[in-house]
């Protein structure tokens, strides 16, 4: 290789890697180089779990990459002939026993490390608090349902205790698709697979914190992503008792509007599905249980483990609501 | 040189064929059954179905550029995931591999053709009927499906109307009946007609990693196609394999797909790695260090990759005692493979060498697989998976694998077998240029993704709302991927202006070790006149030697 070249190639990857660092630093946090700060103590050590093989494998990294460029300096032809060979060397049991050993133990060390964690990352712990509680957290075409154990309903936007066990259930219903519950500050993700339940948890500080859905799931896969609301414990009860009470009110409604609907349809104009304002069956509940439960054509059965109550509220808030602040935003 | 005269009384004098049809241009081509000729077809199909594939993956990163983009949206941005990662796999990494193979291996180990020509031919053709059939995908009804190259039930079976689906599934039997044939030709080929002397410890490297290659091929083609026809009868049949409501389970059809979807990996990744093998002595002057561990490496990373499928899956609640099976099976596949890469760079070590465009690629593919394989290990710890699994972090690790491993190999090999495949050789500054680009251009496309993964960016979305550093990271990404495509265009331009002009090869350009530079460039329908008989892995090495002492040097 030409100095010239090598020399412009060198320049590339340089200037590649400090823009690369420049930039993660200048952005917030750590910019990608971990997974984002940890704020669940499975999500911690899953952390810790990640810097240790970063070590062993930046350890990999140097050696291999280093006696790569240093071969390529040191070795390459210059003014020797093309065909001139270097020394007949066949290989060496000794150093390639050592190279096999090496690995073998590094990934026993990462392999041991993995085992010390897990119990703490798998395990829900032991109820503690009084104010644990158990969301069962399903998936469907294209908004995640929220179900608490007093009989509240959320939809896509996740509340939770603060500094409480909460066990997440996830599943999603027998006729849907496969989706994954991810909320990357509060631990590993978990896939919401038909037809099964899986099981997490996370204890967290109150805050916001963004979920995602990892598995392909659809057209609208890019927009199941919202955010666990983690609020103080008072306020927290204050929000499931007054949802369950309430079961049929605005809140709901404005959230299903929002989450389900809106994912697919505008008032106004054609979007995934047609256009919707005026249409008579958003008042008729009988008219539009049939299709929230069963779809019809390209719609999905959004509906399909709904209970009653969630179909009332989504009817009155169509009847009261639908007309203002129904256009753009959502999915656009 | 005869005179002209003498040439044309020559001709005369020749004994008259009645014409026959099959001589043609075009038609000798199509009725072929020279082991060359279909390797070179394989190829040449394989770098068409190589500018479709990249062109889809150019529109996904144009739309990905910046955030909330309207470029390519929604169905037919997934329909663009399913047919990029479909089209790489089958249509082009692994039927290039098939046509390296098909040209080099009978030329290394001295036969003068495959087992089965016209098996061979059959081969090719259902390659190519494969691929159109599963492109004709994007021209059903309802276009092409926008399930990504897994094709998850029930999301594929039940949630995925019109036929593009049923197009793909098509193709992928018809390519899975062109393989199998290929791989038990490979196998006959490669067990039976090998050279006088040549033991298996003669064998060239890149012969052993074929031989593997088929080998799996065998193995697991069957596993997918079982999973393909339960997919299609589930589409077609209403039968409920993988549906839940009628007792189906969707993860069962995980299970069978990766057992197949793992070892296929290493299917795309082995003879790559066989052909840096080949690479890294020639243009370093060396043997191979530790050719048995070389050889043997390759047969157990095989053997493992028959075990591992389920890390594909740490995140559908598989019972501890199955995460932990399969996290460290998975890490001991990291062993064999190190042992690769320790043993290429002791075969560098203290050697004479040259930087042609083949050795860039070969060492480029060392620098950058490494990459490949040691996110690998992150993910193998299942709880980390739990964070990085279905986000680009994994997007990343698989393109150092497979654009880094596979494409870089394969490239290795078409720059460095394409003087004997048509007697010209490609030009040296557009090849390092190819290099340059490919390089560079990689590591700027999935190095931001891992970073975007660990951010939180999942795979296969079609956009994203936040601005920030994941706007910076994909225009990044994107930027990087142009810059590949442009090394493709230096690529083509390369082999459209040699083919008239490029410089004549010789038969042996790279004092190669092994026999196809024995041969002609290109090579005659019969391969060789005589076939020597073999002493070690470097037949021609020999050879020079011997030649050197009679000559009394």
């Amino acid at each position: 290789m030409p100095p010239g070249v090598r020399r412009a190639a060198t320049a590339i990857v340089v200037t590649t890697a400090v823009a690369l660092a420049a930039a993660a630093v200048a952005y917030a946090g750590n910019g990608g180089l971990a997974p984002p700060d940890p704020k669940s103590p499975n999500a911690e050590r899953i952390n810790d779990a990640y810097w240790v093989i970063v070590v062993f494998a930046g350890f990999i990294f140097f050696l291999v990459e280093g006696s790569l460029l240093a071969f390529v300096l040191k070795y390459r032809r210059r003014r020797r002939p093309r065909t001139a060979e270097g020394p007949q060397i066949h290989g060496s049991t000794k150093l390639e026993v050592a190279w096999t050993v090496l690995p073998v133990v590094i990934l026993a060390l990462i392999g041991a490390v993995v085992f010390y964690k897990l119990p703490g990352i798998k395990n829900v712990p032991a109820a503690r608090a009084a104010g644990n509680t158990t969301v069962e957290i399903e998936g469907h075409q294209f908004y995640w349902l929220f179900r608490y154990p007093n009989g509240a309903v959320a939809i896509d936007d996740m509340r939770a205790p603060a500094d409480a066990v909460v066990r997440e259930r996830i599943t999603a219903p027998e006729d849907g698709v496969i989706h994954s519950w991810w909320v990357p500050q509060l631990g590993g993700k978990f896939d919401a697979i038909p037809g099964t339940v899986n099981q997490t948890w996370f204890e967290a500080p109150a805050g916001r914190y963004e979920y995602r859905c990892g598995e392909l799931c659809g057209i609208q896969h890019a927009f199941m992503n919202g955010y666990v609301r983690v609020l103080p414990q008072r306020e927290f009860r204050a929000w499931v008792d007054r949802r369950a009470q309430n079961a049929t009110g605005t809140e709901l409604g404005r959230e299903e509007w929002r989450g389900v609907c809106q994912k697919c349809h505008r008032l106004d104009t054609e979007f995934i599905g047609p256009a919707i304002g005026g249409n008579p069956l958003l008042a008729d509940r009988k008219g539009i249980e049939p299709l929230l439960r069963e779809g019809r054509g390209n719609m999905p059965a959004v509906g399909d483990t709904w209970t009653d109550e969630q179909i009332d509220a989504l009817v009155n808030y169509a009847k009261r609501y639908a007309g203002e602040g129904s256009q753009g935003g959502g999915a656009g | 040189m005869p005179e002209r005269g003498a040439r044309v009384a020559a001709r005369a004098e020749t004994p008259v064929y009645r014409a026959d049809w099959r001589r043609g241009k075009v038609a000798s081509w199509l009725t072929t059954v020279d082991h060359k000729r279909i390797g070179i077809l394989y190829v040449g199909t394989s770098l068409a179905f190589f500018a479709i594939g990249g062109l889809l993956a150019l529109l996904m990163r144009t739309q990905l550029a910046t955030a909330n983009e309207h470029f390519l949206q929604r169905e037919h941005y997934n329909a663009a995931v399913t047919m990029h990662g479909t089209t790489m796999v089958f249509l082009v990494v692994v039927p290039i591999l098939a046509g390296l193979g098909n040209f080099v291996v009978p030329l290394m180990i001295g036969a003068r053709d495959m087992a089965f020509p016209r098996l061979n031919a059959l081969s090719y053709w259902l390659f190519l009927l494969g691929g159109v059939v599963l492109m004709s995908s994007f021209f059903a009804g309802g276009g092409a499906p926008g399930t990504g190259w897994y094709l998850y039930p029930t999301l594929s079976t039940l949630h995925m109307p019109g036929n593009g689906m049923d197009f793909l599934i098509l193709g992928l039997h018809i390519l899975s009946l062109g393989s199998l044939a290929g791989a038990i030709n490979f196998i006959v080929t490669i067990h039976n007609m090998r050279a006088r002397g040549m033991s298996w410890m003669r064998m060239p490297l890149f012969v052993w990693a074929i031989l593997t290659y088929a080998w799996l091929l065998l193995l697991v083609l069957p596993a997918l196609s079982a999973g393909l026809t339960m997919l299609l009868l589930d589409r077609q049949a209403d039968t409920h394999f993988f549906d839940p409501v009628h007792g189906g389970a969707p993860v069962l059809y995980q299970h069978v797909f990766w057992f197949f979807g793992h070892p296929e990996v290493y299917i795309m990744v082995l003879p790559a790695f066989g052909i840096v093998s080949e690479v890294l002595p020639v243009f370093a002057r060396k043997p191979i260090f530790g050719y048995k561990a070389v050889a043997f490496s390759t047969a157990g990373i095989a053997f493992y990759s028959l075990l591992v499928w389920a890390h594909h899956m740490f995140t559908v609640g598989l019972p501890v005692g199955l995460d932990v099976f399969f996290m460290l099976s998975s890490m001991v596949i990291a062993i064999p493979t190190g042992v690769k890469i320790f043993n290429w760079l002791a075969t560098i070590w203290r050697g004479n060498i040259s930087f042609d465009t083949p050795m860039l690629f070969a060492l480029g593919l060392i620098g950058v697989f490494t990459i490949g394989g040691l996110t690998g290990v992150f993910l193998a710890a299942f709880p980390f998976d739990w964070q990085a699994h279905d986000s680009y972090f994994v997007v990343a690790h698989m393109h150092y694998v497979l654009f880094g491993g596979s494409i870089f190999g394969i490239f290795a090999g078409l720059y460095y077998w394409w003087p004997k495949m048509f007697g010209r050789a490609l030009n040296e500054g557009l090849g390092k240029m190819n290099f340059w680009l490919f390089f560079v251009g990689m590591n700027l496309t999935f190095m931001p993704q891992h970073f975007l993964g660990l951010l939180g960016m999942q795979r296969r979305i079609y956009t994203y709302e936040h601005g920030g550093i994941w706007e910076v990271y994909n225009m990044i990404s994107t930027v990087g991927s142009y810059l590949m495509g442009l090394g493709l265009v230096a690529f083509v331009a390369n082999v459209v202006l040699t083919a008239r002009r490029g410089r004549r090869a010789g038969n042996d350009p790279w004092t190669g070790d092994t026999l196809e530079w024995y041969t002609t460039s290109p090579p005659p329908p019969w391969n060789f006149e005589r076939i020597p008989y073999i002493t070690s892995p470097r037949p021609l090495r020999d050879l020079r030697r011997r030649l050197a002492e009679e000559r009394g040097f």
